[in-house]
């Protein structure tokens, strides 16, 4: 099973708030837990208008990493249009990130549920989940709980017989970490290569076969039961207000107790790091820290002192809360071969449709491998400097963001394991990955 | 609505892009992938300009105009991103200029010396991929010079649909690949080598033929079929015609490219079209002859003069491949003394399409419609040949067979391939040895330009109407010859 | 659109897919190219050209689009693999917690590079990119199943368990 919580179980919780078992992620189990009353509610006492208006006073951003306003992104579509789709994003790929897979394992229905809602919302007869190919259990247990729903007349014709119908199709990733990009897995829904679409058109208003289309990732879509059973204000008022809610964070890397951890937004990171993930491993100082996924840029020991995690907080701190997926890096880890992981990660990933990031991410990745390989040169800092300027803001995805951003920030950060293992032609700390 | 680009303030209309307005205004945005008849791949980025209040840089070809909007293409940052563009694409570039057919017409040469940085600042060695291999018999592919710009798989997408290409792998990997050998190829396959804008794409007949500088393009029609495609076709320029070279080398026609005419074929031309200038080298007749016998022009006139006085009942079969000057010519010159028949002289062959579409029609001819607009169109039938006892034909003619044991004078560019001689062959020049015009099949008048001398033994149609009609008007004055 | 019922290697496949074909649509038959290539992969383990013409029939889109789909990602494989496909991550927290140690014990025990596949055609070995295991790190994907929290010993079992 996917990285543990090691927290307690608190029943106020969004997600985590009861105890995994063999059996609880079964529709029974949610039921017993409240599950599906949500549903209810909406098809009972509300329109498609009011369950938007709750997720707009909610305050509820984009899980993903972009951080969009949902409300705003259901706003956009004309609800008149003939046929709108939802998509559920779960082709979770960002580096640092695996909470996704945990929602899909263990509370298959509360997205299930969430997916109905924002189908109903949005005015959808039909809802794709786009699921990364190489998810397995994930994979099971959403079909099973698919099953289960449609058995039980939560997903179909005439859901819990009301007016609404919805039909939920499970779509398989083929091993491509841009599809997680909206447009990217619009186009890859649509039986091509995954290329991103220029934008605009933006998908809320020609999206999947040219229809308005909404793609919401499963921690956004798997918030909204809990923010219609209990109303957009208190959702609100969890957390931090320039980004209010639970999230649930992923830690990796250097600590005691890597793992998922459901928190307010706002939560001090000092605090999740050394006390919640027991510190890091073997005692070791804390080196780095990359907050929200490997995209974000990095931060180093002493600059996530007073950090806490929300938006405006990481922003101000020159990066991103991202994906929610914290990756922690000790004293003693080499800093240039770390960035080479990412630049091979982000070359394999390109997608090959724009020029900077095609070309880009492949010269940033082969300067790297060659200052690893004890071949680098004085010029390469300056190209490292260069050539992810080249690609930031200039490509026609996120993607090459994505991957200018780490090098950016290692190079700003790190400058001097660059410049020694340039002169040098070794690494400053043995080349240690490992803590 | 008004935009500004730079300094200048432009009108611009509500759906359209801030590339569109800023061409139409004659206004430079460098583009590659953008192409006005292909869908927006807005993937190569170097359209890329600067718009107040837009903390991004945006392509311009996927921008579309809001009034007042303000668009800088002079701002730094418009030409760092253009530098750096470059640099992403001659990071892996051959630099094969020195050999490359497309040097002098490359627009990744012309916006690398406009825009490109001072130096390459790569120290790695460059990636190979597969150069210079068949794509088809008709195309080469060099892998490596291409900047995956799409247009070529767009063109086949969405303009000849025929999908033969794509882009295959990932990342920097990818590649322009055809679908297979054994695919029908497209017949409007070649667009793709003018739309590509590196050395990519190119025609493996114009190979290594010419440096494009020494050569100047002349606007023609094609004769290919009534959609009379506009054209262009490319000799030497006087000036390079050197005699070293040799005759050959200095007066062949070189390649055809599209002349882009939005009346008719916009700015597509299919294969056979591409093959205009193929025509020039297809055997052809150089001198008169009568019968099996050479014989100068003044014979054959003479002798032709003759046939025509006696006959009682002259045919002419005139040609649908004669532009309407020479129509005009013929029918003042000879209209009244014959009975005129129309007919395809080119007619399909079995390899060719015969009718899509997009641009090729069935038929074959360029000029039917002046035919028809002058003569009416009569095709003749064998009952009506038997009443002959002369036939013009004018044009290519397959087969005498019909016309029984009545005397023939043939004027055609080609020898007429048959067993039974004509009376009287004279050799006309062909269509880009003259100027003229065509109608295509929707009546619609497009000039061809001479591009080439005639050989001297050959005659222009008009020059031999008009010798035929002196001759017979002389022959008039005279007391009838027994 | 669908090709004729002769063609013994395609009538299994084409059982599969109008299994498949109902879940989606009707007017969404070109979504199908990816599952059903997926269907082709997991039942003869890598896809030929003749596999891709069958899917763009059936889908009814150009083979062209098929032939870039099936180049593009990176679960389809056009050459044999192994029986058993060992998928070893290499990104960032696995990296981390150890990953390079296990690719080279991996390959130490299976005796090919990443890339490669076995003599006996037992196993197909690749170094892949994140699989959304972070937490649970250093992981491995052997065939279907995920496997956490790995080391030396643990490793050797799973792969010892491959037929």
């Amino acid at each position: 099973m996917s990285g543990q919580a090691a927290q307690d179980v608190r029943t106020e919780n969004v997600f985590m708030s009861f105890a995994v078992t063999s059996d609880s992620h079964t529709l029974d189990a949610y039921r017993a837990r409240g599950g599906y009353e949500a549903l209810g509610k909406a098809l009972r006492t509300m329109q498609p208008g009011d369950v938007e208006r709750e997720v707009t006073a909610s305050g509820l951003r984009g899980r993903g990493g972009a951080n969009f306003p949902v409300g705003s992104k259901w706003s956009f579509v004309n609800k008149e249009s003939p046929v709108v789709y939802l998509c559920c994003n779960a082709d979770e790929g960002e580096p640092g990130t695996f909470k996704d897979r945990w929602i899909l394992e263990h509370v298959p229905h509360q997205l299930v549920e969430g997916i109905l809602l924002a189908a109903f919302a949005l005015h959808a007869r039909h809802a794709f989940v786009y699921i990364r190919g190489e998810f397995d259990l994930a994979l099971r247990r959403l079909r099973g709980a698919l099953d289960e729903a449609r058995a039980a007349g939560l997903v179909g014709e005439h859901i819990l017989g009301s007016a609404f119908a919805c039909d939920v199709v499970v779509h398989r990733g083929g091993g491509a970490y841009v599809c997680g990009e909206e447009s990217s897995l619009i186009n890859s829904l649509e039986g091509k290569k995954g290329y991103p679409r220029n934008k605009p058109p933006f998908p809320a208003v020609k999206g999947f076969y040219g229809a308005p289309t909404v793609v919401n990732n499963v921690e956004t879509l798997a918030n909204v039961p809990w923010i219609v059973a209990r109303g957009g204000a208190a959702y609100a008022a969890l957390g931090n207000k320039a980004n209010p809610g639970h999230r649930l964070f992923g830690v990796s890397g250097h600590v005691n107790k890597p793992g998922l951890y459901e928190l307010p937004t706002g939560y001090p990171m000092k605090k999740l790091i050394f006390e919640d993930c027991g510190g890091i491993l073997g005692g070791k100082p804390l080196k780095a820290v990359i907050p929200g996924g490997s995209s974000t840029p990095v931060l180093t020991a002493g600059e996530i002192e007073a950090l806490t995690l929300d938006a405006p907080s990481l922003q101000q701190a020159g990066s991103m809360l991202g994906s929610g997926g914290l990756i922690v890096i000790a004293e003693g880890t080499c800093m240039v071969r770390l960035l080479q992981v990412l630049t091979r990660f982000y070359r394999h990933e390109s997608c090959g449709q724009c020029t900077p990031c095609r070309e880009g991410t492949a010269w940033m990745d082969d300067i790297l491998a060659r200052v690893v390989d004890g071949r680098g040169q004085a010029a390469d800092l300056a190209s490292l400097q260069e050539v992810p300027e080249g690609i930031l803001g200039n490509t026609l995805c996120a993607l090459g963001d994505a991957a200018a951003m780490p090098v950016l920030s290692f190079m700003k950060k790190f400058r001097n394991e660059f410049e020694y293992f340039v002169a040098n032609r070794r690494s400053l700390n043995d080349g240690r990955l490992e803590a | 609505m008004e935009i500004t680009i730079d300094d200048r303030t432009i009108e611009a209309n509500r759906g359209e892009s801030v590339l569109q307005a800023a061409m139409r205004h004659g206004i430079e945005i460098p583009h590659f992938c953008y192409h006005p008849r292909l869908s927006i791949a807005g993937s190569c980025r170097i359209c890329l300009v600067k718009v107040e209040g837009v903390p991004k840089l945006m392509p311009a070809c996927n921008l579309s105009v809001a009034p007042n909007m303000k668009v800088s293409t002079l701002a730094p940052e418009v030409g760092r991103a253009r530098e750096q563009v470059m640099q992403f694409l001659m990071l892996n570039h051959p630099v094969d200029c020195g050999i490359c057919d497309k040097a002098g017409e490359c627009r990744l040469q012309d916006y690398e010396f406009a825009f490109g940085p001072p130096r390459s600042r790569s120290l790695d060695a460059k990636h190979h991929k597969r150069k210079l291999h068949d794509l088809s018999p008709r195309i080469q592919l060099d892998n490596e010079r291409c900047i995956l710009c799409s247009r070529c798989v767009r063109f086949t997408r969405e303009i000849s649909k025929s999908n033969m290409l794509g882009i295959v792998e990932r990342g920097a990997h990818a590649v322009v690949e055809r679908l297979d050998p054994e695919s029908v190829d497209d017949a409007y396959s070649d667009n793709v080598i003018g739309i590509c804008p590196t050395g990519a794409l190119l025609s493996r007949d114009f190979l290594y033929q010419s440096r494009v500088w020494f050569l100047e393009p002349v606007r023609s029609v094609c004769t290919g079929c009534s959609r009379g495609c506009s054209i262009d076709l490319w000799r030497r320029k006087k000036e390079w015609r050197l005699r070293s070279l040799g005759e050959e080398r200095n007066n062949m026609l070189y390649r055809v490219t599209v002349h882009e005419n939005p009346e008719i074929n916009g700015p597509w031309l299919c294969n056979k079209g591409f093959d205009q200038h193929k025509l020039a080298t297809r055997e052809r007749t150089l001198s008169p002859t009568l019968g099996d016998v050479p014989a100068s022009i003044g014979q054959a006139i003479a002798r032709a003069r003759e046939l025509i006085a006696a006959a009682r009942s002259p045919a002419a079969l005139v040609s649908a491949q004669a532009s309407n000057e020479e129509l005009d010519a013929f029918k003042a010159a000879l209209g009244e003394r014959f009975r005129v028949y129309a007919r395809e002289d080119s007619v399909a062959q079995p390899e060719e399409v015969v009718e899509d579409d997009f641009l090729i029609k069935a038929d074959k001819n360029p000029n039917s419609y002046g035919v028809r607009e002058r003569f009416g169109w009569k095709a003749l039938a064998a009952a009506d040949a038997q009443a002959h006892d002369l036939f013009l034909v004018w044009g290519d003619w397959g087969d005498y067979a019909m016309f029984g044991r009545a005397r023939v004078i043939h004027l055609s560019s080609f020898a007429p391939q048959r067993d039974r001689r004509p009376d009287v062959h004279i050799p006309l020049s062909m269509t880009f040895e003259r100027s003229g015009t065509f109608c295509n099949f929707e009546g619609k008048p497009n000039r061809f330009e001479k591009v080439l001398d005639k050989p001297p033994l050959v005659e222009h149609a008009a020059d031999v109407f008009a010798q035929l009609e002196a001759e017979l008007a002389v022959l008039q004055r005279l007391p009838e010859a027994s | 659109m669908k090709p004729g019922p002769g063609d013994a290697d395609a009538s299994g496949l084409l059982e599969e897919f109008d299994r498949l074909r109902d879940v989606y649509p009707r007017q969404m038959s070109a979504s199908l190219v990816l599952p059903l290539l997926q269907i082709v992969q997991q039942q003869k383990g890598h896809v030929t050209p003749a596999d891709a013409r069958l899917v763009a029939d059936y889908a009814g889109v150009p083979p062209m689009q098929v032939v870039e789909a099936l180049s593009w990602y990176t679960m389809l494989h056009r050459q044999p693999v192994g029986r058993h496909v060992v998928k070893v991550c290499r990104n960032i927290a696995c990296a981390l917690r150890g990953s390079d140690r296990l690719l080279a014990h991996v390959q130490k025990k299976l005796g090919v590079a990443p890339g490669g596949t076995t003599a006996d055609g037992r196993v197909t070995f690749l170094a892949v990119e994140c699989l959304a295991s972070c937490g649970t790190a250093p992981v491995m994907q052997v065939d279907e199943t995920y496997h956490e929290e790995l080391d030396e010993a643990k490793v050797n079992r799973v792969l010892e368990g491959l037929r």
